[in-house]
């Protein structure tokens, strides 16, 4: 069975309303090897207006290649990550 | 380029053929409208959906018996699709393969359409954080990127010539970024990117999930084992893991399985035991793209 990874972003932490701006911090970005997380507006509706800050966010999206180093959780400085790791692809791979 | 090359080759490389360049061709399949809906929100890409599924998670997605192959035909049919629906929001119709300096310096001088520019890298921006103006964009796609100042280098001059825009790609293709050039929509031809991996939305489809976004260049590396002196400078340099020091030998190996014949390393050798070769040419890695 396979336990997938999860890593929750608190948005009420890393939001441009917040203490900071995720296009500013970035922290998470440059840290992750595996280079997970990715930097978005998100789709409210079909076309986002890119110039409004407040729909800009960072999302865990490559979760399968998370490798449960900590480094992210670590390195934010809103502390709003979390990381309970599972399985990672190069896991199954090595099976 | 096996497939791309007989459907859109005539008669060579996909990539050599100068009609796939042309305002001509741009025009008929409607290139700047699908353009400028592509380009509207780039940043979005990997968060649209297709047949209800994004790319988060998709790895697991991937490993679902069943779904998981239905997710693969899916997703690979639309970035192969040819069809005239295409949606350009999901980047349809938009692939790529790798290639060394040489082939894209050849484009660049002489196939490439005007206007020439670069622009910052949104995939190294969205995964990394980081702004890099190494992608060199020409044609109509040019033209509509210029409409969105946020893709747009500041304080330099963005718009190059040809000879600007050549020495830019030697200036990358040596630091280590892989060259790579696309269709955007199949079978218009206008961009050459400077990837990094795992950051380029391409390679990682590609590298991580096994899927076609970017097709292995027409070469592969071949190591002179005279001439190697066990430096292992070219190692560093592989994004592919391909190149491997043996301590027992005091050289380095090939796994010719991961090369994607960039050519990337031949920079790192002073000592002229790298050199890419057809990969049509070599026994094993004929057909395999």
């Amino acid at each position: 069975m396979v336990k997938k990874t999860v890593i929750k972003v608190d948005y009420s932490k890393c939001h441009s309303k917040a203490n900071t701006d995720p296009r500013d911090c970035r922290k998470c970005l440059l840290i992750c090897d595996p280079a997970i997380f990715l930097m978005h507006p998100t789709l409210e509706d079909d076309h986002p207006d890119p110039h409004n800050p407040e729909i800009w966010r960072i999302d865990p999206i490559w979760l399968s290649k998370c490798t449960g180093c900590m480094k992210c959780v670590e390195a934010c400085p809103e502390q709003a990550i979390t990381v309970i790791p599972g399985t990672s692809l190069h896991e199954m791979k090595a099976r | 380029m096996c497939e791309w090359c007989l459907k859109h080759g005539d008669g060579g490389k996909w990539y050599e053929n100068a009609r796939l360049y042309q305002n001509e061709l741009a025009d008929e399949y409607n290139v700047t409208a699908y353009l400028e809906e592509q380009w509207k929100n780039m940043e979005t890409l990997f968060l649209r959906k297709i047949m209800g599924f994004n790319s988060i998670g998709l790895g697991y997605k991937m490993k679902m018996p069943i779904i998981g192959r239905v997710i693969r035909s899916l997703v690979e049919g639309q970035i192969h699709s040819e069809k005239k629906n295409r949606n350009p929001a999901r980047a349809d119709g938009h692939f790529g393969q790798v290639l060394p300096l040489e082939d894209a310096q050849h484009i660049i001088g002489n196939l490439a359409a005007e206007p020439i520019i670069k622009n910052y890298c949104i995939c190294r921006w969205m995964q990394r954080g980081v702004k890099d103006a190494v992608c060199i964009n020409f044609g109509q796609l040019s033209e509509v990127i210029e409409k969105h100042t946020r893709y747009i280098p500041e304080g330099v001059k963005y718009r190059l010539d040809r000879e600007e825009a050549i020495e830019a790609l030697q200036e990358q293709n040596e630091k280590g970024y892989v060259a790579s050039v696309w269709f955007q929509p199949v079978p218009y031809i206008n961009a050459i990117c400077s990837c990094e991996t795992p950051e380029c939305g391409g390679l990682r489809l590609r590298n991580d999930f096994d899927l076609r976004t970017v097709y292995k260049g027409e070469y592969v590396i071949d190591i002179n084992i005279d001439n190697c002196q066990g430096c292992k400078e070219c190692v560093s340099m592989c994004q592919f893991s391909a190149l491997r020091y043996l301590p027992s030998i005091k050289r380095v190996i090939v796994d010719l399985d991961k090369c994607f014949g960039c050519g990337v390393c031949r920079h790192a050798c002073e000592h002229d035991a790298l050199n890419l070769l057809p990969r049509e040419d070599v026994p094993g890695q004929a057909g395999k793209y």
